[in-house]
């Protein structure tokens, strides 16, 4: 097997955490990280070997997740409420999961340009400069977003002041 | 002196150059709220971090993993080739590179050059397979000869350079499958060793009916293998 696609199978699992920070649940995650490992495959020929794999996929991801979502359109939206998720992942009943399950909702909660700026940062641990980056942005608007998205997530987990 | 929200946390995730950091320290010192604001934002990337981390670490679907690696899982149509195959392809690339040698060096020299319809054996090659008897001892050994199923005349040789199936068309003796020469070397005088068991399983495979005996070796070579 090629390095490249050894190297995709290591930040395969990254990538999942990261779908799943942008996702509705965990198959919709999964299908975008199904989405994002076919589109890489195709794109191959654009990876500049010597930089960063996890990087280019992340946007990679991004920019697919954005596709579906808009494609899907805002009516999903109206049926994301106040106790969407709260079950996710309640299959098993282990706290970590029912934890999950409460910060997922409050991630999909928040608008897509601050949920992406949250995942890349507090999920995914990316320094500001990298996740600007991917996400094609100025760094101002990163913060600026970031802060929001934290200031909400707060909010919403019961955290604020 | 006001701190912006943004600068507050970018000092909360140590994302801050050591100047600006400091003014933050600063201010924070001067006031509890913006402390407490710091801490705020620590722990909600923790409680973040924390609730996503076991994502990582869960076993990657098989269906995710199979688009880069189709042997880690059993897939309804194993794609795992038999041990021979990839024997066979390492024969071939072998041969390859035995070939681009010989090409290289010369191609009006060579035992082997390349046509139109493909590569075909030139000089003492050619000269062997078009005269030579089956079995006969040289630098130049054939082992075996047939009739494919399209009719044309096929020797099986070997050689110090490849060893190999050759098959006669209007063009010549071409070439169709091709392998590092089992031929060693001895001082000056070359002697060709026996195909491999491999080559004979391909003949065989190409073969229609007999391997030619010496009376309908001999009657074909009287009519130019044609």
């Amino acid at each position: 097997m090629a390095a490249f696609e050894n190297e995709m199978l290591a930040v395969l699992p990254r990538l999942r955490r990261f779908a799943r920070a942008l996702a509705r649940d965990a198959a919709d995650a999964d299908d975008l990280c199904q989405m994002t490992v076919e589109k890489a495959l195709l794109a191959r020929a654009s990876w500049q070997p010597g930089t960063r794999l996890d990087s280019w996929m992340y946007r990679i991801m991004r920019n697919a997740w954005i596709d579906t979502a808009r494609a899907r359109g805002r009516a999903s939206e109206t049926f994301v409420d106040a106790e969407a998720g709260a079950g996710v992942g309640g299959d098993g009943g282990a706290e970590a999961r029912v934890a999950l399950g409460e910060v997922e909702a409050a991630m999909r909660r928040l608008p897509d340009e601050q949920r992406e700026a949250v995942a890349l940062v507090l999920v995914e641990g990316l320094a500001y400069k990298e996740a600007a980056e991917v996400l094609d942005i100025p760094m101002g608007t990163l913060t600026s977003r970031l802060v929001r998205g934290r200031q909400a997530l707060m909010l919403d987990l019961g955290e604020a002041a | 002196m006001t701190i912006e929200p943004e600068m507050l946390m970018a000092y909360a995730d140590g994302e801050l150059d050591p100047l600006n950091a400091k003014r933050v320290e600063r201010a924070i010192a001067s006031d509890p709220a913006l402390a407490r604001e710091v801490e705020r934002h620590r722990a909600l990337r923790k409680r973040i971090s924390d609730s996503f981390a076991p994502v990582a670490d869960e076993q990657v679907p098989d269906r995710l993993a199979a688009l880069l690696n189709p042997n880690v899982v059993d897939l309804p149509a194993p794609k795992t080739r038999p041990i021979l195959t990839r024997w066979r392809e390492a024969a071939a690339l072998a041969a390859c590179l035995v070939l681009g040698l010989m090409i290289g060096i010369g191609v009006s020299r060579g035992p082997v050059s390349a046509g139109a319809g493909g590569l075909y054996a030139s000089g003492s090659l050619a000269a062997a397979l078009d005269d030579q008897v089956g079995g006969a001892n040289g630098s130049v050994k054939v082992a075996v000869s047939f009739r494919d199923k399209q009719g044309s005349y096929c020797r099986v040789f070997s050689s110090s350079a490849a060893d190999g199936i050759a098959c006669r068309d209007a063009s010549g003796w071409a070439l169709r499958r091709t392998q590092q020469g089992s031929t060693t070397q001895r001082g000056a005088y070359a002697q060709a060793g026996s195909p491999d068991p491999e080559l004979m399983a391909a003949a065989q495979d190409m073969m229609a009916g007999e391997p030619l005996d010496a009376k309908a070796e001999e009657a074909a070579r009287g009519a130019g293998w044609r």
